[in-house]
């Protein structure tokens, strides 16, 4: 793998769906559509959308999963939760509890989704942590450690302390794929 | 003054020092929290008894209207109207076992307070640290107006009013008002107002938090000072501790059966009754109330117009008020029952009403026996949501969720160690007494218990604060 760097593998900022900070949900979700739309033009199938400061920076970013819990988040779970985590209670408890919350109500309900469709990005959006940038000039193999030790689905490709990119772990297991069919490397039987 | 002021301002900066990880100031809550007036004006005191060792030793410290009791060691440090407690301290000679840990004792454990401000804070018990078993320490930490330091070194902590801390180490951590926590050993925690937290990891696991404003009418700050209903009935009773407190020699009650103990720092009103092996301890206040056979009021307690049936703990700051307890009953740390003349509280035997519960009712409410009871309980409504049978949660193996509150792990063993401890505390205070069994507890010794006073410099640099002083036997 080391012939590839990341730069050979990043998808170019330029072609990434982008939002700025004050966007609501609901504008976010059609920017992507939009972008998933262009996929028929575009060789990048977009599942994620980035969220630039004024001085278009990137300070989060927002996948399916992070629009599914802006959904599904009820504050009341939420906080209730969060304490519960700093008291000593076991995952398995505190599934329970979210399960028991669920049977209190759905989630698709207009009212909800009206609600949910009205927050801002900045409200849910997942803010990049340092385990999360690696330089453009970084090779493969560092890209792999980085996103298997911080079950990353995606880094930020950085240049000279800018982002220039997003290296998506598709991509990165599409070149792992290839590489493995290029050397023939199957087990032998027997 | 001018050394006071000093000493005050260094024990704020090494508090937040401490919390600083957690972004916490106390600066807010120490305002007006010491009246430099009140620190000359009050005296302190400390006990002489046989029973338990006399080593005390105070430097650079200021004490005023505090009660000193066994091995007892203040550095640099600020205490009003506290009760350092040190009769249950492990002695030298003694095994403290921990888990599968035997620790022999090398010498008598003392209460070691540095670098901390103490305001009408309550300090009892021993430290259940097997990493100090020689040394409860109280370090860089400020307790507000009746927190309750029981069992639990502390180090870097802000404690806020009517807080406990009950045999947990706590570390860089913040206390918040009417909270009650007892987890072994926390660390750079801050926990919110109202929290009542018991956990034994690999055993058992209670959590319940008080709606902030359910919480507020009863204990809340406003401009950095504690208020509340809760203040505003202390408030109330302050007076009747005047007498007590500005007399050297008060007249001996000869009601009090000889095994009961009444110390002499409590209110006792009329029409009142103790039965035998009843503990009364100081600053608490009793009013036209019965109690029964081996009954105790801890301290900071308050039982107005009450009766307690036998064998029923009032612990550390709990108070009743209209209610009728059926025998071996618990009444937890700062719990406030209170109901009225025409709608009484009811409480049948062996409940357990956990620490920092308010019950508050305006029509008259019974309690089944054997229920555990926790939180705010206004109405027979909310006893249903905030109270289990004994049995019931006996039989709980995983979890159990009702209202407001959450519990994970084995219910048995969660009420077989409030039942241990309940039984624990009745034999520590004497409630099982008699002459052929030799099993004087705390009712019976503190009666050979004597006070002298000490006075702080009442002029100069040094007002406020008291000599430097070695006291030993």
């Amino acid at each position: 793998m080391e012939h590839y760097s990341v730069k050979d593998l990043m998808v170019p900022i330029s072609e990434y769906a982008t939002v700025p900070m004050g966007t609501t949900l609901l504008d976010a979700i059609n920017v992507l559509e939009h972008a998933q739309e262009a996929y028929t033009i575009s060789k990048y199938q977009h599942r994620a959308i980035l969220v630039l400061d004024e001085n278009r920076n990137v300070v989060g970013k927002i996948g399916q999963l992070r629009v599914l819990k802006a959904i599904e988040t009820r504050p009341d779970l939420d906080s209730e939760l969060e304490e519960l985590k700093s008291f000593n209670f076991s995952p398995e408890y505190m599934a329970h509890i979210q399960e028991l919350h669920r049977l209190r109500g759905p989630i698709m309900r207009k009212e909800d989704l009206k609600n949910a469709a009205a927050k801002k990005v900045e409200e849910f959006m997942q803010k990049p942590t340092p385990g999360e940038f690696v330089s453009e000039d970084a090779s493969i193999d560092t890209a792999i450690h980085q996103l298997v030790a911080g079950t990353h689905l995606s880094l930020l490709v950085t240049r000279n302390g800018q982002i220039v990119g997003i290296l998506r772990i598709a991509d990165v297991f599409a070149a792992v794929y290839h590489e493995m069919k290029k050397h023939d490397i199957a087990p032998q039987n027997g | 003054m001018k050394e006071l002021k000093k000493l005050y301002d260094r024990i704020v900066q090494q508090v937040n020092i401490n919390l600083r990880e957690l972004d916490f100031d106390v600066r807010p809550f120490v305002e007006n929290l010491i009246d430099p007036e009140k620190m000359t004006k009050f005296y302190a005191f400390y006990g002489i008894t046989p029973d338990h060792p006399l080593d005390l030793e105070f430097s650079h410290s200021g004490l005023a209207g505090s009660y000193f009791l066994g091995k007892c060691k203040v550095t640099n440090s600020l205490l009003y109207k506290s009760d350092i407690r040190g009769d249950e301290l492990k002695r030298e000679g003694s095994t403290f076992t921990f888990q599968n840990f035997s620790i022999p004792l090398t010498t008598d454990e003392v209460i070691d307070i540095r670098d901390s401000a103490l305001i009408k804070t309550l300090v009892h018990n021993y430290s259940h640290d097997p990493e100090t078993a020689e040394r409860f320490f109280i370090r860089s930490t400020l307790a507000m107006q009746f927190a309750n330091i029981h069992g639990s070194p502390m180090d870097g902590c802000f404690l806020g009013p009517f807080a406990t801390v009950d045999l947990t180490t706590a570390h860089d951590s913040v206390i918040g008002r009417y909270s009650y926590i007892q987890a072994g050993e926390v660390h750079h925690l801050r926990i919110k107002p109202g929290t009542i937290w018991v956990n034994s990891p690999n055993n058992f696991n209670f959590y319940y938090r008080y709606k902030p404003e359910a919480l507020q009418p009863y204990v809340h700050m406003e401009d950095g000072q504690p208020s509340g209903l809760l203040f505003d009935f202390i408030e109330e009773h302050q007076g009747a501790f005047q007498r007590v407190f500005n007399m050297v020699n008060l007249d001996v009650i000869d009601t009090i059966p000889a095994s009961a103990s009444l110390d002499r720092y409590a209110v006792i009103l009329p029409k009142t009754t103790i039965a035998e092996n009843v503990l009364v301890s100081q600053r608490a206040y009793l009013q036209n109330s019965a109690l029964g056979k081996g009954a105790n009021a801890q301290e900071n307690c308050y039982i107005i117009n009450s009766t307690l049936a036998g064998f029923d703990v009032t612990a550390h700051g709990a108070k009743l008020i209209e209610a009728d307890l059926e025998e071996n009953v618990f009444v937890g740390f700062n719990s406030f029952v209170r109901g009225t003349a025409e709608s009484r509280v009811c409480i049948g035997q062996r409940c357990i009403i956990m620490p920092h519960t308010i019950i508050d009712i305006d029509e008259p409410l019974e309690i089944p026996p054997g229920h555990l009871v926790w939180g705010l309980i206004k109405n027979a409504r909310d006893l249903q949501e905030n109270s289990v049978s004994l049995t019931e949660l006996t039989k709980i193996e995983k979890s159990f969720t009702r209202g407001r509150m959450h519990f994970e792990g084995n219910g048995a063993q969660f009420v077989k160690a409030f039942q241990d401890r309940i039984q624990h505390i009745l034999e520590v205070n004497g409630a099982f007494y008699d002459e052929e069994h030799n099993n004087a507890g705390h009712a019976q010794k503190n009666q050979n218990l004597s006070l002298n006073t000490i006075q702080p410099f009442r002029f100069g640099e040094m007002e406020g604060l008291y000599p430097n002083m070695i006291i030993k036997l």
